[in-house]
């Protein structure tokens, strides 16, 4: 059959064709090349080495956006003598010069030294850049883990089906008995109700029924006691954590995950700079979101961007003020955050202690917060085993510490004044935090 | 319908509201044992009394709730402390926060602690927690933030002439830390006492010789923390 064949490689020769024009279009709009590449190249090195601190191509930041700013000074003064040396050029009493110097805040451009090509390069790389489109398929945040549908329900599913089954079975063996009985001549079987009929079957059936709620009775005080014990328990193994929904949805894992996964690794304490000072490690007043934030307006997400938004607002920011510059506009909210680890108040925990002097790292017991949560939740289960188990087993890190230097200098000390119990413990060469303490009551209780 | 059949669908369906109430809501608080034992009636940082089981009269719990707690000091104020020692950090900081005030920072103040391996050691372990993720690792403006975040890179403590912090003066660096550089930096100064400040200067200072205490010309009296880069 010649005929469909020769129309069908004519048509494949014709899509082939219109992809192919369609690729080639799709590119040239996609990937907008500048025409000249090199100096394009050269200006984006440049820009990097001596601009970026205070510019951005395409958005104000200390400085103007560069993109447009040929255009700008056109015919209104001399650029590279700007760039070579703002303060001198502003001397020469240039109008526009001027201007921009008292819109900036009176903060002088830093001279530069590089040549008229140079900043000639680095203007064409502002005017002809584009934002780097985020590479496809590629997920920048990392989600948490899915969440797990409990099987419950299907148990009580089935236990449901169990039961109309059951009493329907039931329903056809009573009609069946009484139709035996009918047929030899007996009146028909006593109308009983269930519970009825279950002491009947219990008293012909005594040890066995015994037993069995011997069992039943014990699996169920065992199962409260048990659950008993997580009350009050948000953390730690075979719990739900709490994980409460926050005001804004900071995600840990960005921010302090690892540089190697692509995150900021910013360090814990940067936030939470109250860890090694006071009881509370702190959630960061948003003065510290905004000391990145300011430049920073857009996340990676979609998503993100919002989250970053709800900071503005709650702190007052509005990045469109002042020509794109940002103004606080002094409107201030609250943020309600949603505290996570909740210690019962009889007992006593200061994060200064386990972190200036324990010299413990947050992720003992926080988990694995900057790699793995992206929502805050409680990792440790915050009961008192938990704690006591640590000072057991924990040995204290006394070397150099500066807070154990006088236990040290009396346990090295060659009199017995009274430290021959500190010495006992020194047998094993490790000093546990229960050695030194740990295990009072009053330490935390009081 | 039976009576019996009745009775059975009603216990199927309260055990189901009581399992469900039951369900590991992640946005439940949970159950306590004795809410007065856990709710000190004595505020508490970051407790909402929206939830206290004390029962405050609610315009109290309201205001709370309504207010912003995390503020600045009130313009002036200078830290209490009994340390005669520690004197010279509370004094209220003199220059402005303008253009001239960092240049005259940068004539006019010197840090207060002496520049020794102690006190550089010190300020790198600040140095790591604040500044490290910008600045980088030996401060050449090449930290996680610039390189994986795509933040405006600072300038490089080693660079020299106007557009690097080689020459910067040890008062312009304080200055910057305690009100902000450009937009890129924020103020730290709510972070960072004035001590930690100035220990931080000590390091920057270090940096900025290349990895070596200033005036040690020889590779021996290079201290612990070069290695330890």
């Amino acid at each position: 059959m010649p005929h469909p064949v020769r129309l069908s490689h004519r048509s494949t020769g014709l899509v082939q064709a219109a992809l192919v024009l369609l690729f080639s279009l799709t590119c040239s709009w996609s990937i907008a090349q500048p025409a000249d590449q090199a100096q394009y190249d050269q200006g984006e090195k440049l820009f990097k080495q001596n601009c970026a601190s205070c510019h951005k191509p395409d958005k104000r930041m200390t400085g103007p956006a560069l993109k447009g700013a040929k255009e700008r000074w056109d015919g209104k003064g001399d650029i590279h003598a700007w760039v070579h040396n703002s303060q001198e050029y502003l001397k020469s009493g240039n109008e526009y010069a001027n201007a921009l110097y008292a819109e900036y805040n009176k903060t002088l451009m830093t001279p530069q030294a590089i040549s008229d090509a140079e900043i000639d390069a680095v203007l064409y790389y502002a005017d002809n850049y584009a934002p780097p489109a985020p590479p496809p398929g590629e997920a920048p945040v990392p989600t948490g883990a899915p969440e797990e549908t409990p099987a419950w329900p299907w148990f009580l599913v089935l236990g449901l089906l169990f039961v109309v089954v059951w009493m329907s079975l039931n329903g056809v063996r009573k009609g069946l008995t009484n139709a035996v009985r009918e047929q030899q001549g007996l009146e028909p079987a006593p109308d009983m109700t269930m519970w009825q009929g279950f002491k009947a079957w219990a008293w012909n059936n005594k040890v066995f029924a015994s037993v069995l709620g011997l069992l039943i009775t014990t699996v169920l005080l065992v199962t409260l006691w048990n659950w008993a014990f997580d009350i009050g328990v948000y953390g730690g193994d075979g719990v739900a954590h709490y994980r409460p929904e926050q005001p804004i949805a900071f995600n840990h894992t960005l921010h302090a995950g690892k540089a190697s996964d692509k995150n900021l690794q910013i360090n814990c304490q940067y936030c939470h700079s109250g860890a090694e000072k006071s009881k509370h490690a702190g959630i960061p007043s948003p003065n510290v979101c905004m000391n990145c934030h300011r430049a920073v307006a857009e996340g990676r997400t979609p998503d993100g961007t919002q989250e970053i938004a709800k900071i503005y607002a709650a702190v007052g920011w509005d990045p469109a003020a002042n020509n794109g510059g940002g103004a606080y506009t002094g409107e201030e909210h609250p943020i309600h955050w949603v505290k996570v680890h909740n210690l019962p108040d009889h007992v006593f925990f200061s994060h200064a202690q386990h972190v200036a002097v324990g010299k413990l790292e947050c992720q003992e017991c926080h988990g694995p917060i900057d790699t793995e949560m992206t929502v805050a939740e409680q990792w440790a289960p915050l009961t008192m085993g938990w704690c006591i188990q640590c000072h057991n087993e924990k040995e204290a890190k006394m070397a150099g510490n500066g807070y154990y230097d006088e236990i040290m200098a009396r346990l090295k000390a060659s009199d017995d004044l009274g430290h021959r119990e500190l010495k006992q413990f020194l047998e094993d060469e490790k000093i546990t935090v229960r050695e030194l303490g740990g295990w009072e009551c009053a330490k935390c209780h009081y | 319908m039976t009576k019996q059949h009745k009775g059975i669908i009603a216990a199927a369906l309260s055990l189901t509201a009581v399992l469900s109430s039951c369900g590991g809501d992640p946005n439940s608080p949970g159950m306590e044992y004795m809410p007065d034992m856990y709710r000190s009636p004595a505020l508490e940082a970051y407790v909402d009394y929206g939830q206290d089981p004390y029962m405050f009269d609610d315009s109290l719990v309201l205001a709370q709730r309504e207010r912003q707690e995390a503020r600045k000091p009130v313009d002036g104020t200078i830290p209490f402390s009994m340390d005669a020692s520690k004197e010279e950090f509370h004094f209220p900081y003199p220059y402005a926060n303008t253009p001239e005030g960092y240049e005259q920072a940068g004539l006019g103040l010197h840090s207060p602690i002496p520049m020794t391996e102690a006190n550089v050691e010190k300020g790198k372990v600040i140095y790591g927690k604040f500044c490290i993720h910008c600045h980088g690792v030996k401060g050449q403006g090449d930290g996680t933030v610039v390189q994986n975040g795509g933040y405006p890179p600072p300038p490089s403590y080693t660079a020299p002439g106007p557009s690097g912090l080689r020459d910067l003066p040890e008062g312009k660096i304080f200055h910057s830390l305690t009100y902000g550089k450009n937009v890129a930096m924020g103020s730290h100064a709510s972070q960072l006492n004035k001590e930690e400040r100035w220990l931080v200067v000590q390091y920057v200072k270090y940096l900025q010789n290349g990895g070596k205490m200033p005036g040690a010309a020889s590779e021996g009296t290079t201290p612990a923390v070069a290695n330890a880069n």
